[in-house]
């Protein structure tokens, strides 16, 4: 399992390579720069190339590229152009909100989504099938600002029970921090839910359908411990799967609701930082959130083999 | 000390004095009023880049620094320069030297007090790092003359000197000495205003807390513009970012936020009939335009751009990108302000709407259907929304009008270019509150808006920038005008406000250039 463990690690590199790669090509590729943040609308030419020379912005992109993998083996990543921090500082700063904000939202999205789609399984063809697809179609097909936005105005303007946005720190007051996070880690689950719902029903429907389970049944054992046990974990795999991705998906998501809810959290710093071509941020943002991402699928990796001993043997 | 100096020092305490016993006396029914301490929440929707004040243009930060940071001059409430932490300004017979007294017993928030040398070593930093340095161009040298004196030389008279200088566009504050050597953005973030700062969470929050060691210009008797003698009411006030307009309005309804900077207008009469929010109209925000390439064709031909003015209807222009509030207006300055010159030379131009008039003209151009790309950006609502009713307008009248609309670095680099683009959608925010110099300085010199030269706008800004009186000045200012109206590089389309929004318990709020939270104060 370690080796498993570090050969995973290993080939994540080549991954973080090319994505750090695609985006300094991307980046090029796109028309603007830091200069015109700085200089604004009535810059004149001379202006934006003296802003251009002094942030090295008039180097060959080959160059820049160079140094800036040159640094990261350093393990720097840079200085923001705006924000008058190093990028390791930026991020490091707003991780734990994007961070706490995704796995709160991993958490109640998984909870609900499996619990909607075993039910659902189990109940197959009832009302409580219907009712919970229904649900998850919902919740999969409502865009996720617009149901922040519905969030905030009942719970936070018409009912007052909770803050209508802003971040307490944990560290400051962890009751402030719970109701700063409760409104946008249900409305980010929310979505995720669905997808996780209909993956935990047909998955559960496929094994339901299996012969040992009929032979659990047979031999007179308990409806939850047959359902949990022998159904639920066989049926794992697929929805680890999905929440693999899931965790990739809210990562992104976590942007949208950062900025509905103002959160200042590293998706929002991403955001600004290519609205406003902050080149180190965007570079450096992108490679944690990736690393993050990668981590993630590692981890799903791993689980699988917790959940099947098969794949733990072929390994 | 010279008599003279002593007498003047002698009357303007006095009339300090004077000015304090008549502000007490003509006050005392409103002070009941007034309540000391609390806690308000002010929401803008973008990030301040900096908090160094004279390091940034950007109006997030200006909102929060000019609460923070005070200049030596700056505009009055009728954009009139007035001496804020200057006593007042001597300038020689020659125009060359300019003796500036500065008030005394200005205390910064790290509770040293104000000095010349301070003021110098301000002024120093200004040249390296301000981002509108170019306001110290015409200063030669700067020299400590006194402990609480400091005196310019001009390299050339120049009038407009401190009316160019007050500019709060990134104001040349004054920090301490020590901050000197700061690189940009690397302040102590201490000056000499109501407020300090004592919190700055990116992308969430800046916390300002009242100084208690303030030290008001008692030479008024309340605050003006930029100036003037400012209360801090409040204990504390929290600007936060609320990048999301509905997110901001839903606060401000919950009141966990008693002031928006800037809300939607649908928003904004949403909430008309609610009685526990005060809107505040500001119709005099911005100057929306329209800019063309004199470079590239068709709009290098002056019948074309003739005939895009006396296209265009302003009112439907102004009333979509606005979402209605908006005054026409075609001259190039506010009504009523020092510089407004009605609208000489505009007859028969501005807000016309006229399709045969259009096309005759293009027939004279002899125009024949080439595409004319309009370049507009998706940051700035009112851009995108002014571009597709000019593209239908001139579609209207028969020009090939296409919609280029990118993000704003994206138009920035592009409007760089000399082909590529032949109109651009703009809204001139803080120029035509500066006035005449800042606006025509944006259409003359190394690159205008409109790409090429013209000739004569040249000469005419130098005539504006070398005016010996205000008087003079206006005179140039209608002749500019009326030449902008015959080149047509530049077509304004009406002022644009702004709406802003406040709970009504706060009290004392008045729109202006920036979100004053002193003289403002929560009712019981």
């Amino acid at each position: 399992m370690t080796l498993f463990i570090i050969r995973r690690l290993l080939s994540a590199l080549p991954v973080l390579f090319v994505v750090s790669l695609m985006t300094f090509l991307i980046m090029w590729l796109v028309p603007g720069d830091v200069s015109a943040e700085i200089g604004g609308s009535d810059a004149t030419p001379e202006q934006i190339e003296r802003i251009q020379a002094q942030l090295g912005l008039d180097r060959p992109i080959h160059e820049r590229a160079i140094s800036w993998y040159a640094n990261l083996l350093r393990g720097d990543l840079g200085f923001s152009y705006l924000l008058n921090r190093s990028v390791v500082d930026a991020v490091l700063e707003r991780l734990p909100v994007t961070l706490a904000l995704a796995s709160m939202a991993l958490v109640m999205a998984t909870m609900i989504g499996v619990l909607l789609g075993v039910s659902a399984a189990v109940r197959h063809n009832t009302w409580l099938d219907q009712a919970s697809m229904v649900a998850a179609l919902i919740g999969l097909s409502i865009p996720d600002f617009w149901f922040g936005i519905v969030l905030i105005i009942l719970f936070g303007v018409t009912l007052g029970w909770l803050p209508t946005g802003g971040y307490v720190p944990i560290t400051e007051d962890v009751l402030g921090w719970a109701r700063s996070m409760a409104l946008p880690a249900l409305t980010l689950a929310f979505t995720q839910m669905g997808i996780i719902a209909r993956m935990a029903r047909s998955s559960m429907l496929d094994v339901l359908n299996q012969d040992y389970i009929r032979t659990a049944r047979a031999k007179g054992m308990r409806g939850r411990t047959v359902v949990f046990k022998h159904a639920l974990r066989n049926a794992m795999v697929p929805i680890i799967t999905t929440i693999g991705v899931t965790t990739g998906i809210l990562l992104s998501g976590a942007v949208v609701i950062e900025t509905v809810f103002s959160l200042p959290g590293v998706g929002r710093l991403i955001i600004g930082s290519i609205q406003r071509r902050d080149f180190p941020v965007i570079q450096g943002g992108l490679l944690v959130t990736a690393t993050v991402f990668v981590f993630v699928n590692i981890v799903v990796d791993v689980l699988y083999g917790v959940f099947d001993p098969r794949v733990r043997d072929e390994r | 000390m010279t008599l003279q100096r002593r007498l003047s020092r002698y009357l303007r305490a006095f009339g300090a004095t004077t000015v304090l016993a008549a502000s007490i006396l003509s006050f005392t029914g409103a002070a009941y009023a007034q309540v000391m301490g609390g806690e308000i929440v002010v929401s803008q929707n973008s990030n301040p880049p900096s908090l160094d004040a004279m390091a940034t243009s950007s109006g997030a930060s200006r909102n929060i620094n000019m609460n923070v940071y005070e200049t030596l001059f700056g505009f009055d409430e009728n954009v009139q320069a007035i001496p804020i932490l200057a006593e007042g300004v001597e300038i020689s017979d020659d125009g060359l030297t300019y003796t500036i007294p500065l008030r005394q017993g200005v205390l910064f928030h790290n509770g040293k007090e104000m000095t010349a040398r301070d003021v110098k070593a301000s002024l120093e930093r200004y040249r390296k790092v301000g981002a509108t340095s170019n306001l110290l161009e015409p200063v030669e040298n700067i020299e400590i003359t006194g402990d609480y004196e400091i005196t310019l030389t001009m390299k050339q008279p120049t009038p407009t000197f401190i009316e160019a200088f007050s500019s709060p566009r990134a104001p040349a504050a004054i920090i301490p000495e020590e901050d000197a050597d700061a690189e940009a953005g690397k302040t102590s973030m201490v000056g000499t205003g109501p407020y300090k700062i004592v919190e700055y969470v990116p992308d969430s929050h800046v916390t300002l807390e009242k100084f208690d060691d303030y030290s008001q210009d008692t030479r008024h008797s309340g605050p003006d513009g930029f100036g003037g003698k400012k209360t801090a009411y409040l204990d504390k006030a929290t600007f936060r970012i609320i990048a999301e307009p509905g997110a901001a309005v839903a606060a401000l309804e919950a009141n966990e936020v008693q002031i928006v900077d800037q809300i939607p207008v649908p928003a904004a009469r949403r909430l008309e009939s609610n009685e526990d929010i005060e809107l505040y109209e500001n119709l005099e925000w911005a100057f929306s335009v329209f800019i063309l390439n004199m470079a590239a064709p068709p709009t290098d031909n002056v019948k074309f751009r003739e005939a895009v003015q006396v296209a265009l209807n302003m009112e439907e222009i102004m009333g979509i990108a606005t979402e209605g509030l908006f005054n026409l207006n075609p001259g190039w300055a506010y009504p009523d302000s020092p510089y407004d010159v009605g609208d000489v030379g505009t007859e028969g131009y501005y807000n016309q709407g006229d399709v045969d008039r259009a096309q005759a003209l293009l027939a004279e151009a002899g125009y024949d259907g080439e595409e004319f790309v309009i370049l507009t950006d998706s940051n700035i609502p009112e851009h995108g929304r002014a571009a597709v009713v000019i593209a239908e307008q001139l579609k209207a009248a028969g020009i090939n009008a296409v919609i280029n609309q990118v993000d704003w670095p994206t138009a920035l680099n592009i409007r760089m270019q000399d082909t590529g683009w032949n109109g651009w959608t703009l809204q001139m925010g803080i120029e035509p509150y500066l006035g005449p110099v800042a606006i025509t300085s944006t259409l003359t010199g190394e690159r205008p808006h409109f790409v090429e030269h013209d000739e004569e706008l040249e000469a005419l800004y130098q005539e504006l920038v070398t005016g010996a009186t205000a008087e003079a000045r206006k005179e140039t200012f209608a002749k500019i005008q009326e030449r902008l109206y015959e080149f047509f590089g530049i077509i304004k389309l009406g002022d644009a406000g702004l709406m802003q929004a406040a709970r009504s318990s706060v009290k004392g709020f008045k729109t202006f250039r920036f979100p004053r939270v002193h003289d403002v104060w929560l009712e019981e």
